[in-house]
């Protein structure tokens, strides 16, 4: 039997991240989970899933400066990585007029930078071995627009933009670069929104529901996968229809 | 092997796996003026740093960027003896 291939899934700890890191342990990868602390919900969903398929690797993301230490530990620890799925970011709420100046460089900071940086230093392995797999989480507020998540939006746009031109980049050495694109979903970071709103999303949507992390980490492991082989530099959008 | 032998070593196999065609690689050979590509470079510089666990392009300023063969192989060498001290 071949050894698993190793996927590393930032911002693992919980919520979609999770579901994702689940989800590929479940496939046959080596999911290296990264966060800035480990999690009861992680450390269960751990001891379930198939022997040594889940790993957890403490990394506070927003210090730049641990993301190459981090991907050579990776590589270390366990062996060349195959895919990275950049899920971490924060959500913060907030009109623009009204936001600290460094709540919008936080959001930039952690759900821009800190991605392209990691991708940066793991694409090169990829590159150099010729295959790998890069899923970038966007959100449909990227194109949809939402009250009062405007820096939030454009860091998500800000993934679509950089899904579809490493995708060029990188695409003649194997390596696949894509983005999901999740509607609202159950999720701690949506545990702001009040009941009625959501019920007002779910009611708009086409399937009349709002999509669950495990459909967002389906569509993950898929792009993951050998199946979508042929798929690179598009977005894939899982929101139960609401923005069909 | 001796850095010079590892980056003349990398560029051939790259530019063998990737169809291109180059000249002798002495010294004084312009990398710009060959048909050693950036993505290339990229390739170069991803298994360079597998080799010796450093990347000395990570914070230089564009115009330190090395123009030849030999500013290369001077590069990686400070770059090594930086990252033992």
């Amino acid at each position: 039997m071949s050894e698993p291939r190793t996927v590393i899934v930032t911002g693992a700890s919980r919520g979609i991240g999770l579901a994702i890191a689940s989800t590929l342990a479940a496939e046959g990868f080596r999911v290296v989970a990264v966060a800035r602390r480990s999690s009861e919900a992680f450390e269960a969903a751990a001891t379930a899933a198939p022997a040594g398929s889940m790993h957890f690797m403490a990394c506070d993301l927003g210090r730049t400066d641990a993301l190459q230490p981090l991907v050579r530990s990776v590589r270390v620890e366990h062996g060349p990585i195959y895919g990275l799925v950049n899920n971490a970011a924060i959500g913060t709420p907030g009109l623009l007029a009204t936001m600290p100046d460094h709540a919008v460089s936080d959001l930039v900071h952690l759900n821009t930078l800190a991605p392209m940086l990691l991708t940066k230093y793991v694409v090169r392995g990829m590159m150099a071995s010729g295959s790998g797999r890069i899923v970038n989480v966007s959100s449909i507020i990227a194109f949809t627009g939402y009250n009062a998540l405007s820096v939030y939006a454009a860091t998500k746009a800000s993934m679509i933009g950089f899904t579809r031109s490493l995708s060029r980049e990188v695409g003649r050495l194997g390596v696949t670069v894509n983005a999901v694109a999740p509607g609202f979903i159950e999720t701690a970071l949506t545990e702001g929104m009040d009941e009625s709103e959501r019920e007002r999303i779910a009611k708009r949507s086409a399937l009349r529901r709002l999509a669950d992390p495990d459909d967002v980490a389906n569509a993950v492991a898929y792009l993951v996968s050998d199946k979508a082989r042929n798929v690179t530099g598009t977005v894939l959008t899982v929101d139960a229809g609401s923005t069909a | 092997m001796t850095m010079r032998s590892t980056i003349v070593a990398e560029i051939e196999a790259i530019t063998r796996d990737h169809d291109k065609t180059m000249p002798p690689l002495t010294d004084d050979m312009v990398l710009m003026d060959t048909e050693f590509d950036s993505l290339c470079f990229a390739l170069l510089v991803a298994r360079m740093e597998d080799h010796l666990g450093v990347d000395p392009f990570g914070t230089m300023e564009v115009a330190d960027l090395p123009v030849t063969l030999g500013d290369l192989v001077a590069l990686y060498d400070r770059a090594a003896v930086a990252n033992a001290a």
